[in-house]
């Protein structure tokens, strides 16, 4: 047992673009402002250690022809309004943060997602080949990679 | 004209879980080679500055009274499976790396999203604390 437990790395990923519809200015000021204190405190405390908010626009590209469409790529309602990149010892922690978020009573949705120490697209490029399906299996039934080398931010 | 033109953050959300779900491990095996050439190439050229895979187990929180449900938030085709974050001088231009992504043809969708340089939260706290000073 140890006294400092590993941290792992959740990228939270804020949904919903207009949970501020029907809201006064005051209000939305509000809420504005306990999001600030909430996520200066995240920083201060260590938890959280990066955060952006994404402008309502964008571009979508898909399909064998890759086509270029204007974004964003969901309705209004899910559509991703930002992330924090968080630092705790556990999904658990991770959630508990979330639930903190003061924008999710007024709509927003909170998706968590751990983030693997070493990405997925490195881990499978160096693999043997016979382990290539296990490896897939393994993250559709729900384990995340595990593995020594970061390629991270 | 100005020769260093501004360079903004452009996020990548790499979107669709299940794109190897046709191929053999040899193909899954090359492209997701080629895809980690492309990644290190777009560093090397200090147009990303970082990118992450997400692994799958995941929570999603919404509703007042704060509902914890098992997550991808969206189905496999739509869920976010990773991201980069771009550096670059226009939406365009991140369009065009985002058109170079080696799993679009096996049905990953890339969606471009322009990083706000201040928060829009702390912009709307700020106005606040204007409003209160006047």
């Amino acid at each position: 047992m140890s006294a400092t437990p590993a941290k792992s790395e959740y990228l939270m990923i804020f949904r919903g673009l207009d949970w501020h519809r029907g809201l006064a200015a005051e209000e939305i000021q509000k809420i504005m402002v306990d999001w600030m204190a909430w996520s200066d405190r995240l920083v201060a405390e260590g938890r959280s250690k990066g955060r952006r908010s994404l402008s309502g626009g964008g571009k979508i590209i898909s399909g064998k022809d890759r086509e270029v469409s204007d974004g964003p790529f969901a309705e209004t309602k899910e559509a991703v309004a930002g992330y924090f990149l968080l630092e705790v010892s556990g999904l658990d922690e991770a959630v508990e943060i979330a639930r903190e978020c003061p924008t999710v009573p007024y709509g927003a949705s909170v998706e968590v997602r751990p983030m693997p120490a070493n990405c997925l697209a490195s881990q499978l490029a160096a693999a043997p080949l016979d382990r290539i399906a296990e490896m897939l299996a393994g993250r559709a039934a729900g384990s995340p990679a595990t593995s020594a080398e970061p390629a991270k931010l | 004209m100005n020769n260093t033109s501004e360079k903004s953050d452009y996020l990548l959300l790499f979107r669709g879980a299940d794109w190897h779900k046709d191929l053999s491990p040899d193909e899954i095996q090359k492209t997701m080679t080629t895809w980690m050439a492309w990644f290190n190439r777009l560093v090397a050229e200090g147009r990303c500055k970082g990118g992450q895979s997400l692994a799958p187990d995941s929570k999603v929180v919404s509703g007042k009274m704060k509902n914890v449900v098992d997550g991808p938030y969206a189905e496999a085709k739509e869920s976010v499976a990773g991201y980069f974050i771009l550096t670059v001088s226009s939406i365009e231009e991140a369009a065009e790396i985002a058109r170079e992504c080696p799993t679009l043809g096996y049905g990953t969708t890339v969606e471009v999203r322009p990083l706000l340089a201040r928060c829009a939260a702390s912009e709307v706290a700020a106005r606040q604390m204007a409003t209160a000073d006047a």
